[in-house]
């Protein structure tokens, strides 16, 4: 019984200390909200910006978090900012875990960041709350435009998976068939592979593909999985949406090809992979860390990049021949000059619906919250 | 001629006293760090420092002391919810699962019931969330009543399924207008659960304290609690002594699964204010550890689910002094280690005994 009581003494004087903690510490500061002015309008050499980059994974992932940090790592060169001081990364911040996001902003800004950037469209709500209590930051979120108090930026991802369709297609002499591999059925994961299909299409009005889906964002089983099985059902060109170097790897054991997804993937399988989609976020930083240096910035900003953001790695010089090399340049040039629109009409969806009429174009809006699958996509969910 | 022989043995101890308890795992939380300074000054940091900034910022500075608590809930309420089955020797491993399908229960009430706010609206949220995850653990409970059925495989595998569903729900049809991720709205402001005073700790800590004393009192003062330590000791003797085995799973199971449901409560409404794909974040699973480190005792729960969630968070505070994420997640695993290492001193007593051998 003694024991007990102390056992129980023993819980409530430690529950005790920590609500006491709470107490005296409370009264101590009350800091933050009055300083009323914000972020634009001050100035600062460029190269003493402080920069902080909150990524979800550890960013030698092999896919999204390393082609973003990449970015940063470049951005930040190309304007004398020195990485490893001023560059505060934060790896494995869990969109999910509301109180370690917000730890991790105010860890920077207790750093003295002045841009945050949100490297995983995730965090945009809580950044969004959290750039009113300190105004004085720059956040800076890849997401599409909802708030006005946070910078968000995107790169016209679809530009780039369009050359990939095409030049696909074109590899693809005497079948009309070609695979894709997808993560999760998503707005983002749909545009990818919707506007694949469509520039497989360009290239050869009959060509279809076939998707197959992980139902996972990084599953490396599941995705080599799903690349055998289209191989084995005959297709020997593939696209991918996966942070894995699983599908490139699965082709290459079994003579298929593919375009790799997120950065250069021609390492990880040299003998497979053509080329790939990379996203380059170089120029978008730079522009974000300049207009903060000189006081220009606009929080609400929106950035929406095609053209180079979103190009396609070195040809593999091996397996891509050279006409056809040319051909995909060509198209690149035809879309940065307006000349190919990626979405125009007539578009009509895997059920028949027309998406958008001859002669006219889509909206960014609908672009970017694609609940469709385009009418040669084979195995779409619905 | 004669050898002197040391000889080591382990005696099971009779009794464990709590000071001991208290004090071995102190020792082999301290012992924890040390191995941890070790790889930290190997990776050429000054463990000192990285602690004391660990220290100051996370778990003596309001803001850190704050952010803790609001990490811990969820941990907290799984892990009373898990703490509860394994005392009769129930393996429930679907925190996680039933968690999500309390998020989904109360959820559907605040994006499409009715408009009750207030703090009636918050207790129709809550009994919902406890509702949701209670159903999801007795689809487990019973057919383990009934059959036999190995519980930690049903719950085990009902995680997926329930995962899956909040998953669809939140990158589909509850999604927020405009946005590609897993999220919904924000819940109104009339359902969130208030802050203590002017601090920014949920009121959610202090349901989470309250229920943990009525547990602990439930063990002690009532019947129902009683037969639920007889069945872990014993339940051949359970049996015999006519305690029905049928209804305290369904309770137990049910009860755990509640609690993992209010974990989900606790989360949307006084931490995050919205629902979002994947939200258990592995509560569930790591609750399971926190209830083994508190040995099911749910006052020490709610004090080790603390502390724990500290240790998650300072994952941030590391990584700006440029120490690896890797780190943060290494001191986080080593203290589990090292604890459940100390354990078997507590239950065991080194014998040292010198033997003359003729």
């Amino acid at each position: 019984m003694k024991k007990k009581l102390l056992s129980l003494l023993l819980v409530v004087a430690m529950t005790g200390a920590l609500v006491a903690g709470c107490g005296s510490s409370g009264s101590g500061s009350t800091d933050d909200k009055d300083d009323s002015s914000s972020a634009a309008g001050e100035t600062k050499a460029v190269e003493d910006l402080i920069i902080g980059e909150i990524q979800y994974s550890v960013v030698e992932d092999g896919g999204w978090g390393q082609a973003m940090h990449e970015g940063m790592l470049q951005a930040c060169e190309n304007l004398g900012i020195d990485t490893s001081t001023n560059l505060l990364t934060m790896e494995e911040i869990s969109e999910e875990d509301t109180a370690l996001v917000e730890s991790t902003v105010e860890e920077l800004v207790d750093n003295g960041a002045d841009i945050i950037f949100g490297c995983s469209a995730g965090y945009s709500t809580i950044l969004a709350e959290m750039q009113e209590e300190y105004p004085d930051v720059v956040f800076a979120q890849q997401s599409n435009d909802v708030y006005e108090n946070i910078i968000e930026f995107q790169i016209r991802g679809y530009e780039g998976e369009f050359l990939a369709g095409y030049m696909c297609a074109l590899m693809n002499e005497g079948s009309n068939e070609l695979g894709f591999c997808a993560s999760m059925d998503e707005a983002s994961v749909r545009t990818a592979l919707n506007s694949f299909a469509l520039g497989a299409k360009y290239a050869n009005p009959d060509a279809t593909v076939q998707v197959l889906w992980a139902d996972s964002w990084y599953d490396l089983d599941i995705e080599s999985q799903n690349a055998k099985t289209l191989i084995d059902n005959g297709i020997k060109y593939m696209g991918m949406e996966a942070s894995s170097p699983a599908v490139p790897q699965t082709c290459e054991e079994n003579g298929a090809y593919c375009v790799g997804y997120n950065i250069d993937m021609k390492d990880s399988a040299p003998g497979a992979v053509m080329t790939s989609f990379m996203w380059n976020w170089v120029p978008i930083f730079e522009d974000i860390m300049t207009k903060t240096a000189d006081g220009t910035i606009d929080i609400s900003a929106d950035y929406y990049e095609g053209g180079d953001c979103a190009k396609l790695a070195d040809f593999n010089e091996d397996l891509v021949p050279e006409d056809i090399q040319a051909k995909v340049n060509e198209l690149k040039e035809k879309i940065s000059s307006g000349e190919v629109v990626v979405y125009s009409g007539e578009l009509k969806d895997d059920q028949g619906n027309v998406l958008v009429e001859e002669g006219e174009t889509m909206s960014d809006e609908d672009i970017l919250a694609q609940d469709f699958f385009v009418d040669n996509v084979i195995g779409g969910k619905k | 001629m004669s050898v002197m022989n040391r000889k080591f043995r382990f005696e099971k101890r009779d009794r464990q006293s709590v000071l001991r308890v208290v004090i071995t795992s102190l020792i082999f939380t301290a012992l924890a760090f040390v191995f941890c300074g070790i790889v930290i000054a190997a990776v050429g940091f000054n463990p000192l420092e990285v602690y004391g900034k660990m220290l100051t910022k996370v778990f003596l500075s309001k803001k850190g002391i704050e952010k803790m608590i609001a990490a811990s809930l969820p941990l907290m309420f799984c892990g009373l919810g898990v703490a509860l089955t394994f005392k009769m020797n129930l393996n429930n491993i679907g925190a996680e699962g039933q968690y999500a399908i309390g998020v989904i229960a109360g959820g559907a009430f605040v994006l499409f019931g009715p408009e009750i706010e207030g703090p009636f609206g918050i207790l129709i949220v809550a009994l919902l969330s406890f509702a949701g995850g209670a159903f999801w653990a007795l689809l487990c409970a019973i057919p383990k009543a009934l059959w036999d059925v190995n519980e930690s495989i049903t719950t085990l595998m009902l995680n997926y399924i329930a995962l899956i569903i909040l998953s669809y729900l939140c990158l589909g049809p509850w999604k927020m207008e405009g946005q590609n991720v897993g999220q919904t709205e924000r819940i109104p402001k009339g359902l969130e659960l208030s802050d203590l005073g002017n601090t920014g700790i949920s009121v959610g800590l202090i349901w989470g304290i309250l229920i943990a004393v009525l547990i602990f009192l439930a063990y002690k003062y009532t019947t129902d609690g009683y037969q639920l330590s007889v069945i872990r000791y014993s339940p051949s003797a359970a049996k015999y002594a006519g305690i029905n085995m049928k209804k305290n799973i369904l309770l137990a199971m049910g009860l755990s699964g509640g609690l993992a449901g209010l974990a989900g409560f606790v989360q949307y409404a006084g931490v995050s204010h919205r629902i979002m794909e994947g939200m258990p974040n592995n509560a569930g699973y790591t609750a399971i550890v926190i209830a083994y480190l508190s040995r099911l005792n749910p006052l020490v729960v709610v004090v080790v689910s603390i502390l724990f969630a500290g240790l998650q968070n300072s994952s941030a505070t590391v990584q700006v002094m440029g120490v690896p994420t890797q780190i943060a997640t290494m001191i986080q695993g080593t203290v589990m280690l090292f604890v459940i290492a100390g354990d078997f001193f507590q239950r065991y007593k080194l014998i040292v005994n010198k033997e003359v051998d003729a």
